[in-house]
């Protein structure tokens, strides 16, 4: 121990005169440059819209056809981002996963490193392996853990890629009150998208945190369906409806 | 309380003193002794001829553990209000099944599916009729949230048990850990891997080569049920009497509930369900995934008849031509599958 602290004493001091001496150097020069970062905070900045309008719960809206229909829930997992850099490789941020919802815009993806990228694309939906993992291993602050109200269907070990739920006019002429429940839960291995963006460039510079835009229309995720009769799906009893909105999702986002 | 209290009544101030001073003692000279064995690891007792259950490397069996989790499968905490547990549908006394062709959950709702027991559930490589879930810990999830069974939150359910003037100390005692969805989900599946049955007058018979302990129409329906003319064994084999695939029994042309399908969407899938163990089935009536079977004769006429030309249907599944006298032993040997 003694000898330990005397060559940290010793080097203590030869660390001191060093910095004296680099001082001396440096005396004649103006405030020395900080170091500059090699990496940057990275984040998705993500609106959920419903065409032009923000998404909220309990708010009504119209779907493309001009039918009235709220939202009560629309959560969904982004997860396995990966930054594609200039050069073509891959930089995976990897264990991210994200639970969307429209509440929330800033999404934290946590130090890149600093330069330029020729874009990046993600999974909406969970790989295999995270899908059936076991949801009660996850303490409460991550977001595989069990959500209250649940994203993960108990019944059959996996997690719910998209939750949208919600009341629906289903009257035929679209001119009555909201009657009616939609679910719409798409989940299943098959059902996960790659979100591709990757001739999307960006560049992260040194000193500046940077936000991707993103922006996510609801009504893009539902091209196609009839709210009126295609109104529930939880992957399993109705297969081709998530399928459909799986097959929408690519289109239901755009950069800002 | 009172009549644990009453012989004391009469002591007096002088024998209090007297049961003070021995009580001292007595604590004194044992104290040191005493050892709290409630965390050590317990090797369960396996019935006889089994093998011992793979068992999570997190979630080994402790004393503490087991009482822990015993306690909240009788705990009707898990449902909203408060009048669903674990118990309400697996009775102790019909050997963790209800009788009922449907379970009846919250609000007095009728569920889907008939309980199946869960003696021997340590050896489910997969829980549910469906396989949908892979573990016993998973499968504590699915009967909180199914609204037609406790129609619960498991994040309510774990601040419930947070506040309970009990259920902390003994989680952290169990787990050195508070309640949580991981310590909850693990303590239920502890107890549940308790629960084994294998001391029937078959197992006298096959283990400890008791010749006397079936008489001759059981050991002909065992034969028949082992041999070419019954086929049950193909599915229903082993230790518990069944090798845990799905299969279509030929039950119905049109299923109302597509089984295994459900969790793999295959067309192939349809009116498959997990092969049930056998054990106890004397005591565990109505039978079939949906109870539509009400006793054993019901059951062994339906095979006798090869039942409906379903796609699925397994092959296995054909007429078996069985005279009365051989439906009749087939019936008593799968009472000799009931604990004594």
């Amino acid at each position: 121990m003694k000898k330990n602290k005397l060559i940290l004493m010793a080097a203590v001091a030869l660390l001191t005169t060093a910095t004296i001496f680099t001082g001396c150097k440096k005396d004649d020069d103006d405030t020395p440059a900080p170091t500059p970062n090699t990496e940057q905070k990275l984040s998705f900045h993500l609106h959920t819209m419903v065409g032009s309008n923000a998404a909220s719960y309990g708010v009504q809206y119209q779907d493309a056809s001009g039918r009235k229909f709220d939202i009560a829930d629309l959560r969904y997992y982004i997860s396995n981002i990966v930054l594609i850099k200039n050069d073509g490789s891959e930089l995976a941020l990897s264990g991210k996963v994200l639970l969307v919802n429209p509440a929330t815009q800033e999404y934290e993806l946590g130090e890149v490193p600093v330069g330029s990228y020729k874009g990046f694309k993600f999974l909406l939906g969970l790989d295999s392996t995270t899908n059936h993992s076991d949801p009660t291993t996850y303490s409460a602050s991550n977001p595989l853990s069990i959500q209250s109200p649940s994203i993960h269907w108990s019944w059959n070990s996996g997690y719910i890629f998209m939750k949208i739920e919600g009341q629906v006019d289903t009257t035929l002429a679209a001119n009555g009150p909201l009657d009616l429940q939609y679910f719409y839960h798409v989940g299943l291995d098959q059902l996960k998208r790659t979100i591709d963006f990757s001739t999307s460039p960006f560049t992260v510079v040194s000193g500046s945190d940077y936000e991707i835009g993103l922006e996510f229309d609801l009504l893009q995720a539902l091209n196609n369906v009839d709210m009126r009769t295609e109104n529930e799906t939880h992957s399993f009893n109705n297969l081709p409806l998530a399928t459909k909105i799986a097959d929408n999702w690519q289109d239901s986002f755009e950069l800002e | 309380m009172s009549s644990i209290l009453t012989p004391f009544a009469s002591i007096g101030a002088k024998g209090w003193v007297v049961l003070s001073i021995f009580i001292f003692i007595f604590s004194c000279k044992k104290d040191p002794a005493i050892e709290d064995t409630g965390n050590d690891v317990i090797t369960l007792q396996i019935p006889k001829g089994f093998p011992y259950p793979v068992i999570p490397s997190d979630n080994q069996p402790t004393q503490n553990r087991i009482d822990l989790g015993k306690k909240i499968f009788f705990d009707p905490i898990l449902s909203r209000d408060s009048t669903i547990s674990c118990g309400s549908c697996h009775h102790t006394d019909k050997k963790f099944t209800d009788g009922l062709q449907f379970s009846i959950g919250i609000d007095g709702n009728q569920t889907t599916r008939n309980a199946m027991s869960i003696l021997n559930t340590a050896y489910q490589p997969y829980i549910f009729w469906d396989g949908g879930v892979p573990n016993l810990e998973q499968q504590v999830l699915a009967p909180i949230e199914n609204p037609l069974e406790m129609d619960f939150d498991i994040n309510q359910v774990v601040a419930r048990l947070n506040n309970h003037p009990e259920y902390p100390k003994l989680f952290q005692k169990a787990y050195n850990q508070p309640p949580s969805v991981y310590t909850l989900s693990r303590a239920i599946a502890c107890y549940e891997r308790t629960l084994f049955t294998g001391k029937s007058r078959y197992d006298d018979y096959l283990y400890d080569n008791n010749t006397l302990a079936l008489n001759a129409s059981e050991i002909n329906g065992m034969n028949i049920f082992f041999g070419e003319n019954g086929e049950c064994f193909h599915c229903h084999n082993e230790y518990n009497f069944t090798d845990y695939s799905f299969k279509n029994n030929g039950l119905y042309l049109f299923y109302a509930d597509s089984g295994r399908a459900r969790i793999t969407t295959l067309q192939s899938d349809v009116g498959k369900f997990k092969v049930p163990s056998l054990r106890n089935i004397e005591l565990t009536a109505p039978y079939m995934h949906d109870g539509s079977l009400a006793t054993l004769e019901d059951v062994i006429e339906h095979y006798n008849s090869g039942g409906q030309p379903h796609p699925n249907k397994s092959g296995l599944i054909q007429p078996l031509n069985l005279t009365p006298q051989e439906k009749q032993d087939l019936v008593n040997f799968l009472k000799t599958l009931t604990d004594k």
